[in-house]
């Protein structure tokens, strides 16, 4: 607080969230400029809870612009000598974020204004529209991305840097997108867990300055260190600082997990410090541009091992990039808790009643329009067919108010429970014959697995390796009414084929233990993990 | 400035990472004796690129299963055939962007003798270093199974191609070879673009060594061999066509006259009409299959594929 004390005191905000916020700001400079004198302008931004800094390269002086309503004062931290080259840098503290905020920064989802007409008349046209303008961004992708990994290339004649002798334990850098809730994000937190077993410290960084809602969630250890890269530090600026982290640190690993600045920042990295290992984790290959598995095959040359969670991708890497033989396969499973999970499904041809769940977050790519609109026909089917028809839909998101508006405009009230994102989702598809999953892409999604080890059939749209969980004749295509028809046309062929459902019971059985028989992500990163935990310090 | 400048010369000898492109169809057997031999080299390529041309065999299970355990195989599978033409102009464009400094191109049944490719990586290099001129590929001796020399892999010499040639150092300058053991430099598909993918199959390394050899001549390595795994060791010669051969030849015929077109006007392609009418009479190869080849000439004057610059 040494810093704070001459400074006006702050009027609803404690003195503790700016001390910690200024002490962030000063760590990470300090690390990125060790041999100049620092000169910090701090202002506090009430309208935002989101950071900026700017950064010049020496005695910048003052614009009256960040001398406003929000400044708090200047801190300089002198240089190691008097000639030190000095740098300014100015940062905008965010205000605390409100409780609301620390809940859903998301905004209720709202149709496109032109075409709001279109979802309140026919919400399916709406969706139809949707998809068919993503599939033909899809198209485009290729043309306006570059798909081929960059070239590396390098001689023997410059003798490489050399690690510094540190006397510190090894460390690894984990880079994120965000600490949000999101299947990357779950792995994330798992690795940095693996990591610590194995004996290495951890820094965790993230790209994108969300509140970081899953930060609790790190280990609560002095090996774990969260730096506040994604509030305080410019990402132009990332590879000097990670080089100048690894030297001071002692980092031996650099694991990605869908983080772009740290991608940038590989020419640096692996050319000022060679000797250290980059791998990435990935998950999904998006619509629009193939997301995080294109960039980090662009970039693949300045990696050392590609760590995929499913097959689709390994083909992805194949296939765009012609990378094999550094891509290696690990499941997001865990052994403990899914070996031998297998219990036998419920649904019986005929029976009386039929329980469906659909569980996930309320975001576009789960498309929960389609999920009422599904839940809507198998209304009338059931009526068709005399089958008490029950449903659960579990999740929050944008999308929450437009489900339940949808919900109670078909009248589905008294047969779809709405349930909050904690439910006991292992207990629910204990009672559910049927899960459906009409997302519009996913990796590989687990609750998947998880609903075939507890006796749900599962039902998903033929999406990224979906195929892998589930079989051919369960999956359903893309196309929004599509998806709907065909969805409905299978629970048909489930409830009055019995063949057809022993058969579909038996590829499910097959497919889960296929999937069991695959290593596991810890499988195949802890050995990394320990391998540079015993390299020297 | 003296020392930056040797520096500098160094420097263009030592950037030799390699990258080997060798297109396959439907041969996994010979394929993984290729990639075997390849293992084998003094000087083993830093990237193995193979471009699978759609097989319908295990090249696919074979390949990936190869590639996994050893990180320098790439492996490029094309959505369909587009025979050899289309594989080496695929691979050259990947292994190009792969950043590789030297390119060895090759046939999926052409096994390289261990030291194929330092020969040929030290003559490329040495030539330059003596002599100043950079030779804008370098070709291996390709024999076949028996020994002999490989009648249809028989590179062309240029007029003056003793030039250099010196105890040890045999290298005969050569203006045209085949796509089974040639080394081609980057700058020389920097500066010539890539072999006509549109070509299909037959006459496409003819024409793009020639293309490459505007620069500077190729040179012909007698100490680098490879072994040509072929049914048999014939020539590529009109007096050879049968029904069961036809097809390549009318792709070749096609691919020739368009090129000497391109070069040579409409002169060139009646000297080599003329020239593929005697040596069909002199093989007494039918009318029918005569008039295909005439057919397929007639094709080449109208056919203008473009060439794919880097």
């Amino acid at each position: 607080m040494n810093h704070l004390q001459q400074s006006t005191p702050l009027v609803q905000k404690s003195t503790d969230y700016i001390s910690r916020e200024v002490t962030e700001a000063i760590s990470i400079y300090k690390c990125l400029y060790p041999g100049c004198e620092l000169r910090f302008i701090f202002r506090i931004d009430e309208a935002t809870i989101s950071a900026t800094a700017t950064v010049s390269e020496g005695r910048a002086p003052l614009h009256v612009d960040l001398l406003g309503a929000g400044y708090l004062g200047q801190v300089n931290i002198p240089g190691p000598h008097d000639a030190s080259p000095a740098v300014t840098i100015s940062i905008s503290i965010p205000r605390p974020p409100l409780p609301s905020e620390r809940r859903q920064t998301d905004t209720p989802w709202q149709p496109q204004r032109p075409l709001r007409f279109i979802f309140r008349m026919a919400p399916m046209l709406y969706e139809q529209i949707r998809y068919l303008a993503e599939m033909a961004r899809w198209r485009r992708a290729d043309k306006s991305h570059r798909t081929s990994s960059l070239p590396f290339g390098g001689s023997a004649l410059f003798s490489k840097p050399r690690a510094p002798a540190t006397g510190k334990r090894p460390a690894i850098l984990v880079g994120m997108h965000w600490l949000e809730v999101g299947g990357a994000e779950k792995l994330g937190l798992d690795t940095i867990r693996w990591a610590r077993e194995a004996g290495l410290r951890v820094f965790v960084v993230a790209s994108v300055p969300e509140l970081q809602r899953l930060k609790g969630q790190l280990p609560d250890s002095p090996d774990v260190t969260f730096l506040r890269l994604d509030r305080y530090l410019p990402h132009h600026l990332w590879p000097r600082y990670v080089e100048e982290l690894v030297r001071a640190e002692n980092i031996r690993l650099i694991h990605i997990h869908h983080c772009r600045p740290l991608y940038d920042a590989l020419p640096h990295i692996r050319t000022a410090t060679p000797w250290v290992k980059v791998i990435d984790s990935t998950h999904i290959v998006e619509y629009a541009d193939g997301g995080y598995p294109r960039i980090s095959g662009v970039w693949s040359n300045f990696i050392d091992m590609h760590h995929v969670i499913s097959g689709q991708l390994e083909d992805y890497y194949r296939d765009k990039f012609l990378v094999v033989g550094k891509v290696r396969l690990g499941r997001m499973l865990d052994r403990r808790e899914d070996a031998g999970a297998l219990s036998g499904f419920r649904l019986q041809a005929g029976q009386k009643s039929l329980h469906i769940s659909f569980i996930g977050r309320l975001y576009y790519q789960k498309r929960p329009i389609i999920v009422v609109e599904t839940f809507r026909r198998l209304s009338r089917w059931a009526a068709d067919n005399n089958v008490e028809l029950s449903g659960s839909l579990v999740g929050e998101g944008p999308f929450l108010p437009a489900v339940q508006r949808l919900i109670q405009r078909y009248g589905l009230q008294d047969k779809v429970a709405l349930l909050p994102a904690d439910t006991d989702v292992p207990a629910l598809l204990e009672r559910s014959d049927l899960m459906l999953l009409p997302s519009n892409n996913e990796g590989l999604a687990l609750v998947c697995y998880e609903a075939i080890g507890r006796g749900c059939i599962p039902l998903s749209t033929d999406v990224g390796s979906q195929y892998e969980v589930v079989p051919a004749d369960l999956l359903v295509p893309l196309s929004p009414y599509d998806t709907v028809r065909e969805t409905l046309g299978i629970v048909d062929r489930l409830w009055r084929d019995p063949a057809f459902l022993a058969r579909q019971k038996q590829e499910l059985t097959a497919a889960f233990s296929k999937l069991g028989r695959d290593m596991t992500a810890k499988e195949i990163l802890m050995p990394i993990y320990e391998e540079t935990a015993l390299s020297a310090g | 400035m003296k020392k930056l400048l040797c520096l500098l010369d160094d420097v263009v000898t030592m950037l030799t990472k390699t990258s080997a492109v060798i297109v396959t169809f439907n041969r996994a057997a010979k394929l993984m004796k290729v990639l075997d031999a390849l293992q084998c080299q003094t000087r083993r390529p830093e990237i193995i690129l193979v471009v699978d041309n759609a097989s319908t065999d295990e090249t696919r299970e074979l390949v990936v299963a190869r590639a996994k355990e050893d990180l320098s195989i790439r492996y490029l599978r094309l959505p369909k055939n587009v025979g050899g033409a289309g594989g080496f102009h695929a691979g050259l464009k990947a292994a190009y962007d792969l950043g590789a400094d030297y390119f060895w191109i090759s046939d999926d049944d052409a096994y390289p003798e261990p030291d194929a490719i330092e020969k040929l990586l030290q003559a490329i290099t040495s030539f330059q270093a003596d002599h100043e001129w950079r030779p804008s590929f370098a070709c291996s001796r390709v024999e076949w199974v028996d020994g002999s020399l490989c009648e249809m892999n028989t590179p062309r010499t240029v007029w003056d191609w003793p030039r250099f040639v010196r105890p040890g150092k045999a290298w005969a300058l050569v203006d045209s070879a085949s796509f089974v053991s040639i080394l081609v430099p980057r700058w020389a598909v920097a500066a010539h673009g890539l072999p006509i993918a549109d070509y299909f199959i037959w006459f496409d390394d003819a024409e793009y060594t020639r293309r490459l050899s505007r620069s500077y001549p190729g040179i012909f390595v007698p100490e680098s061999r490879v072994i040509h795994d072929t049914p048999d060791n014939r020539g590529v010669n009109f007096g050879l066509v049968d029904e069961k051969s036809l097809w390549k030849f009318r792709y070749g015929a096609r691919n020739e006259a368009s090129w000497r077109r391109r070069e040579g006007g409409l002169v060139n392609v009646i000297s080599y009409a003329y020239g593929a009418h005697r040596q069909m009479k002199g093989g007494n190869v039918p009318g029918k299959l005569r008039r295909e080849i005439y057919r397929a000439i007639l094709r080449g004057m109208a056919f203008h594929p473009k060439i794919v610059r880097i």
